[in-house]
């Protein structure tokens, strides 16, 4: 990978994840959430995470913050380094430092991240308050006001409740609260996925805005492509708790050579502008967490499985900035 | 010409709220002809949803038609219903609440069966299952299963093999893929399209996705605030939108061809209130092209043939 050490600040690698292997406890069986996950992102890059649903999106987003529920879910193996803090074997009152003032995060839906018996107002300034103790009260207010603007909701409504707003406005809120502490990296977990189009798109023109103005770094977590191409500068594809194929967003979207999985979600999508009588699904059904095929993950549904595949996983090959996991590909130069 | 398969003349549906009347559905008009499918897209509120349930008889209209092969179906009675029903079924969006989890997969396909009473011998009716599941692409071996042992796109194929249980000529489908993951999207859609091929199905295509429904529609219809503001043949909505509104919904919808990445024409505003609206266009608080004459009611009007729009551009 491009790991040019720059002296601007800290590391210009902001967070690097190594070989991460995450298992859920289950009363029924063990769950492989993140089997080997590996991502690399630098200062002010915007990275797409694509995969379907049970991929380990949320998980790996998770694993960063320290987030996983308590004996169920468990790191295994592999390491998490943000700008050379040791995450994984940070002390709590270093993660507290760290979890929402230096890495914040977006969830999903956001009728349900927020208090609702706290009003809005109170609920951005509660970060502040945790992580600006010696901030002047006026200040604090004032850039509560200063956020809510940006976000385009007029600080008059602060004393409101959550449920006095629609759906995109609290997702403005969430944003807000997460941005307030201007955060070098920003770990946005689908935050359009409960939204309509039209304001899907004045929710992601924000979120660029707001990139710009901070700089902050960003992983988009989603399943839709179309979001990614036209946000981010980077892409990761996961299946089944893997990174199978990673580079720009050029080098992924130009569709010459990809993952065979990432060309089978690409033809997956009904295109807008041409029309075809029949979509080719991928065949089969995402791998089982619980008891995954030997050798490539994919290898079931694929097809161009060899003998190969079964029994080998393939190594990330690498041509320039475009990494693909595939045995297919193994006549590149490997990693 | 033949008598269309369903046809709605100036469907309303108001609900009572303490606040006044909220307006979900508003003087609708159209019309399906059998083995058609008409796509309904708006964004989350605008009342497509309640326009399917309408169009059903699941809620009673506030007025308006609603023809089935040429006969108001909203005079009917409750036993002549039912057998409305054996004809148009429903498909519900959220394949994890709309299926009851008490009951095997065999039960809740049979259920329908049963109500209407098409088949009454046992063994016929065990058949009538194992025959959907196969259609559905369901495995045998999930008859006696429950909805929480299967994944949301076993489930929806489900719901799908429950409404095609009474052999149904339409059948209005409320969001199905919306709640899957694009592969498993595919797989449903291409079902619902072999389906229409070789039973001759109509449907009637809920959704906010504009993508999904050029895939599938013959027709599609833009609803806003519970107004249709445009319809249109699909490869001429496609070509040429009249409507603001459905410009703007076209431009918010991200691209996977980097050729074709741009400014968006993002839309300022939300969607406004749809208790006791005013008169006059429901979408000009947020139309860049709003003047004085969008107070006024706007009719929908031919501006191509078949393509109908409800603006002040297309006068």
């Amino acid at each position: 990978m491009d790991n040019v050490l720059q002296s601007a600040g800290g590391h210009e690698t902001l967070l690097e994840i190594h070989d991460l292997h995450v298992e859920y406890d289950t009363d029924d069986a063990v769950v492989h959430a993140l089997n080997g996950f590996d991502l690399t992102l630098r200062r002010g890059e915007k990275l797409g995470l694509v995969g379907e649903t049970g991929a380990g999106k949320t998980t790996m987003a998770l694993s960063v913050l320290r987030l996983l529920p308590p004996r169920v879910g468990k790191i295994t193996q592999g390491s998490v380094t943000y700008d050379g803090i040791d995450i994984l074997n940070a002390s709590p009152k270093e993660m507290l430092a760290l979890r929402g003032a230096k890495i914040s995060m977006i969830f999903q839906d956001p009728m349900t991240s927020l208090n609702p018996v706290i009003t809005v107002g109170d609920q951005i300034l509660e970060v502040l308050k945790l992580h600006f103790p010696d901030m002047r009260r006026e200040d604090r207010d004032a850039k509560v006001d200063e956020i809510m603007k940006l976000v385009g909701i007029p600080p008059s409504r602060k004393g409101e409740y959550p449920h006095q707003f629609s759906g995109g406005m609290k997702q403005r809120i969430v944003i807000a609260m997460a941005l307030v502490s201007e955060p070098e990296l920003l770990l946005a977990d689908e935050p359009t996925t409960a939204l309509d189009v039209t304001i899907q798109a004045q929710i992601l023109e924000l979120m660029k805005q707001l990139k710009e103005k901070f700089n902050s770094a960003m992983v988009l977590i989603t399943h839709d492509l179309g979001v990614v191409a036209e946000f981010c500068d980077t892409v990761a594809i996961v299946y089944a708790g893997e990174v199978i194929e990673q580079g720009s967003v050029e080098d992924i979207y130009a569709r010459k050579n990809n993952h065979p999985y990432t060309s089978g979600l690409f033809n997956c999508i009904p295109d807008l502008h041409t029309t075809a009588d029949r979509l080719e699904p991928i065949p089969g059904f995402m791998a089982d967490p619980t008891d995954l095929p030997q050798g490539c993950s994919f290898a079931p549904r694929c097809p161009h499985c060899t003998e190969r595949c079964l029994n080998e996983s393939p190594n990330m090959y690498l041509r320039g900035s475009h990494g693909i996991k595939c045995h297919r590909f193994s006549g590149e130069e490997a990693e | 010409m033949a008598v269309p398969l369903i046809e709605t003349k100036h469907l309303k549906k108001y609900f009572k709220t303490p606040a006044g009347l909220l307006h979900a559905v508003d003087d609708v008009s159209f019309q399906i002809n059998p083995g058609e499918t008409l796509g309904v897209v708006g964004e989350s509120g605008c009342g497509k949803s309640t326009l399917g349930r309408t169009v059903l008889r699941l809620l009673e209209a506030t007025g308006g038609e609603v023809l089935y092969q040429g006969e108001n179906i909203l005079r009917y009675s409750k036993r002549d219903m039912k057998k409305v029903h054996l004809n148009m079924q429903m498909i519900f969006q959220d394949p994890f609440t709309s299926l009851n989890p008490r009951l095997s997969i065999s039960s809740i396909i049979a259920e329908p069966i049963k109500v209407c009473g098409t088949l009454k011998d046992k063994g016929a009716i065990q058949e009538k299952v194992h025959e959907l599941m196969e259609v559905c692409g369901l495995p045998e071996r999930y008859v006696n299963t429950y909805p929480h042992e299967l994944d949301g796109g076993r489930r929806q194929r489900v719901g799908l093999a429950r409404a095609l249980a009474v052999d149904p000529k339409f059948i209005v489908c409320d969001e199905p893929v919306s709640a899957l993951d694009v592969s498993i999207q595919a797989q449903i859609l291409n079902l619902l399209m072999d389906l229409q091929d070789s039973k001759g199905l109509s449907y009637m295509f809920i959704t906010h996705d504009l993508c999904v429904v050029r895939h599938i529609s013959a027709n599609i219809m833009v609803m806003y605030m519970g107004k249709v503001v445009e319809y249109a043949p699909k490869d001429e909505l496609f070509r040429h939108q009249a409507h603001p509104y459905t410009k703007a919904l076209l431009s918010a919808i991200p691209t996977t061809d980097l050729s074709r990445r741009r400014e968006r024409h993002a839309l300022t505003g939300e969607v406004a209130n749809p208790i006791n609206p005013a008169p006059g266009c429901r979408f000009a608080p947020r139309c860049p092209y709003a003047d004085e004459r969008c107070k006024q009611p706007q009719e929908l009007k031919q501006v191509a043939p078949g393509h109908y729009a409800a603006c002040i551009m297309c006068q």
